[in-house]
């Protein structure tokens, strides 16, 4: 199982979006995807059209042999499971910090389950916590959305920082987001962001009406517009995703 | 599992109102098509792994099940692989490719019905659980179709178990009956279709103390069913493995007529004998080749960084050589000489077994195993580092026979011995089988070579790249051979001898 995660420092740049939009095209391509929304706002899950409720909340998760198999649910996606968020998850951080090894508990909740799935995805808060060096100690990848904008930069730059802290640090896979090209601005700092970071991965996701609509139809831009343009991003970003996961598959 | 249901004096359309009117939300009718999918030997079964092919609505799609609990895994494909590698790189493709190995991929079952689908939702709109209505059912090859008019699966959800407790319930209170398992699972067992795939090792139930003939024929009769089910994927072409298969249990047979001279009777064993024996003969050149070609990367990947392109021409000879010889191997196989002769042998198998107050199985069986023993033991004591090659092929030929009675007799031994003597036998065979396989290539290339030669059909770096593969053959044929002092030392211990007489005691009754 390889296991990635979207996260960023910064809020409303397309973390949940990705999350989902790359589960339903990893699902459509044969790939059994697990989604663990980790952000008590729960916008995965109802995307994903689950229950918004973690029985027992995050305290009964934590430090517990085989606790999150119970709040695996299906989705209406190909291939595609999801462990819903509920707002318990806001007090994640205290229950790592009384798990014995904080930043190994979300990779061993997750080993019973380690056969049964090609990818785990999880969907993180905004923030910088112990949940978010669980997950990066958990992790193979860190997708990390940018929005073309002057702090972009800078805040990869505290991501790639809180990487070089790690002794087997994931992979930094940055991703555009949100891109309108037809502004000046946008074009010129992805210009200036993709000679300052080479790891950012090929395809950008342009920014696009469509997306407000997973919101209403619940569903991923691949269900609803196939044939759109942010569609079809995402289906080519997967693949640039896929390619970094199984090189040799 | 998802169970199924049914009810022969209850039209579907009662169901399916019923639900409904409970608030699930129904789609279709729509024709649907399901296949499974699996290797002849069904390793994917084996596996724990259930691929099928679905098509329906304008899409067609494999699912890829595993019975570990998590999703079924889908991949929308235009067509119906034969092999793995015609699907797109990834886990799914990775995921089959790993078990069928250099199998291909057949259809075992193909069911085709009317799909109507009902979807329990809670008040959210979150789906908890489906009940699937398969109506018009007919199953391909079987023109009566089903003795089932309908069958309705409930496919629960993760995370939703009660709401699959409740539907189960639900159809229970209309009187239907449960079926268990899955419709394609149920289907197979209602028209003696098998999802098992056919097992090649012979497994037959023997005792020691029944009457010798009695028991030599069934272990025949098992294997004359592989011999059966696989002449047809070796006609096809389907995979190298029909040919393997189907050489295997020749093989086999001709070990158990070879080792049944007190059993079995003269006007019998004696003609058939011959007919396996050419049987024998005739796979031997096809096998050499696929054998070959199977492991051309291998075999050639110490040399090809040097050499790729030269030996492509190679490549492509023996694959022509491959063609000829599957054609002739086919030819006989279709011919009446062959098919009369299998014919005759099959009637002879399903004859009555008339008691004849002959010698009991275990006895002449573990007499038998001793006698092939001594024989692999004298010959291989004999074998020195300046024995020709021929002598190592005789060895390899007599450990053959000795492991073919241990597996087709393998019921009357205690198992767990069994499979350790077994298992250093193979080790033995593991080194013979190597060593022979690079003198038979070394003979190819050497026989390619010159008829290339003759024919002025080759360039320089041809030959030089053949020059290249042969000395690293002939490299790896002396590693096997010094090996085989080691190797057969090994088998040739007081320890191995114990264990065996230890089984043998066991397995005379």
């Amino acid at each position: 199982m390889q296991a990635l995660a979207t996260y960023s420092v910064k809020g409303g740049v397309g973390k949940t979006t990705t999350a989902v939009n790359l589960a339903f095209e990893a699902g459509r391509t044969g790939v059994r995807v697990l989604v663990w929304d980790l952000d008590p706002q729960g916008a995965a899950t109802f995307l994903l059209r689950a229950r918004p409720k973690l029985r027992g909340g995050s305290r009964k998760l934590v430090g517990r042999k085989g606790a999150l198999e119970p709040h695996i649910r299906s989705t209406d996606l190909d291939g595609v499971h999801v462990v819903p968020a509920d707002l318990s998850l806001r007090h994640l951080d205290l229950h790592l910090q009384r798990a014995q090894h904080p930043s190994r508990a979300l990779r061993d909740l997750l080993a019973p389950v380690h056969d049964r799935y090609d990818l785990v995805m999880l969907d993180c808060p905004p923030s910088i916590s112990l949940a978010s060096e669980s997950v990066i100690a958990t992790v193979d990848g860190l997708l990390v959305p940018v929005v073309p904008a002057p702090l972009a930069s800078r805040t990869l730059a505290q991501v790639a920082r809180l990487l070089r802290d790690q002794s087997d640090p994931p992979s930094l896979l940055p991703i555009l987001s949100m891109v309108e090209r037809r502004r000046k601005v946008h074009r010129e700092l992805v210009e200036e962001l993709t000679a300052a970071w080479p790891q950012l991965l090929p395809t950008s996701v342009p920014s696009a009406a469509v997306v407000e609509r997973m919101g209403i139809d619940r569903s991923p831009v691949g269900a609803i517009a196939p044939r759109s343009e942010v569609a079809l991003a995402y289906r080519t970003l997967w693949t640039d995703v896929a390619h970094t996961l199984w090189p040799a598959g | 599992m998802s169970p199924t249901y049914a009810r022969a004096d209850v039209e579907s359309d009662r169901v399916v109102t019923a639900l409904s009117g409970e608030g699930w939300v129904l789609e279709g009718p729509h024709r649907h098509e399901r296949t499974v999918l699996d290797t002849f030997d069904g390793r994917l079964h084996r596996a724990g792994l259930r691929l099928e092919h679905r098509a329906g609505r304008g899409r067609s799609a494999l699912v890829l099940q595993a019975d570990d609990g998590g999703p079924p895994a889908v991949l929308v494909v235009e067509s119906v692989p034969r092999w793995p590698h015609e699907l797109p790189s990834g886990p799914f493709r990775t995921r089959i490719a790993t078990v069928t190995d250099d199998r291909a991929l057949l259809p075992v079952l193909s069911v085709r019905s009317t799909l109507r689908n009902l979807t329990r939702l809670d008040a959210r709109a979150v789906p908890l659980v489906d009940v699937e209505v398969h109506d018009g059912l007919s199953v391909d090859g079987q023109e009566d179709g089903p003795p089932v008019p309908w069958l309705a699966e409930i496919v629960a959800r993760p995370g939703h178990d009660g709401a699959a407790e409740q539907a189960a319930a639900l159809l229970e209170g209309m009187d239907l009956r449960c079926l268990g398992a899955d419709v394609m699972t149920v289907l197979a067992g209602t028209v003696g279709a098998s999802l098992h795939g056919h097992d090649t090792t012979p497994r037959v139930e023997l005792e020691a103390s029944e009457e010798a003939l009695v028991g030599y024929r069934r272990v025949l009769r098992n294997l004359a069913g592989t011999i059966e089910a696989t002449i047809p994927g070796v006609l096809t072409d389907v995979d190298a493995e029909f040919l393997h298969d189907l050489r295997v249990a020749v093989r086999r047979t001709r070990s158990v007529l070879a080792e049944g001279k007190a059993v079995l009777p003269p006007a019998v064993r004696a003609p058939f004998r011959d007919l396996f024996r050419r049987l024998g003969h005739t796979t031997g050149p096809a096998r050499d080749l696929d054998v070959y070609l199977l492991g051309w990367g291998r075999y050639t990947a110490p040399v090809s960084d040097a050499t790729p392109a030269a030996l492509d021409r190679v490549r492509a000879e023996l694959e022509v050589r491959r063609q000829e010889a599957h054609e002739a191997l086919t030819t006989i196989l279709r011919s009446p000489h062959t098919r009369e002769g299998l014919d005759e042998w099959r009637r002879w198998l399903e004859g009555p077994d008339t008691p004849t107050g002959g010698p009991l199985l275990g006895p002449v069986v573990t007499e038998r195993i001793a006698h092939a023993q001594r024989t692999v033991l004298t010959d291989g004591r004999a074998i020195g580092p300046d024995s020709p090659a021929e002598h190592l092929h005789e060895l390899r030929k007599e450990a053959k026979r000795l492991r073919y009675l241990l597996e087709c007799f393998a019921s009357l031994f205690p198992s767990k011995a069994h499979r350790a003597f077994v298992a250093q036998l193979k080790e033995l065979q593991d080194n013979l089988g190597e060593h022979q396989d690079a003198e038979v290539h070394l003979a190819y290339l050497r026989e390619l070579a010159q008829d290339l030669h003759h024919r002025a059909n080759v360039d320089t770096d041809t030959l030089l790249a053949m020059g290249r593969l042969t000395h690293h053959i002939d490299r790896r044929r002396r590693q096997e051979r010094r090996a085989f002092v080691e190797r057969f030392a090994g088998y040739d211990t007081k320890g191995n001898a114990k264990s065996l007489r230890r089984l043998l005691e066991a397995g005379a009754g």
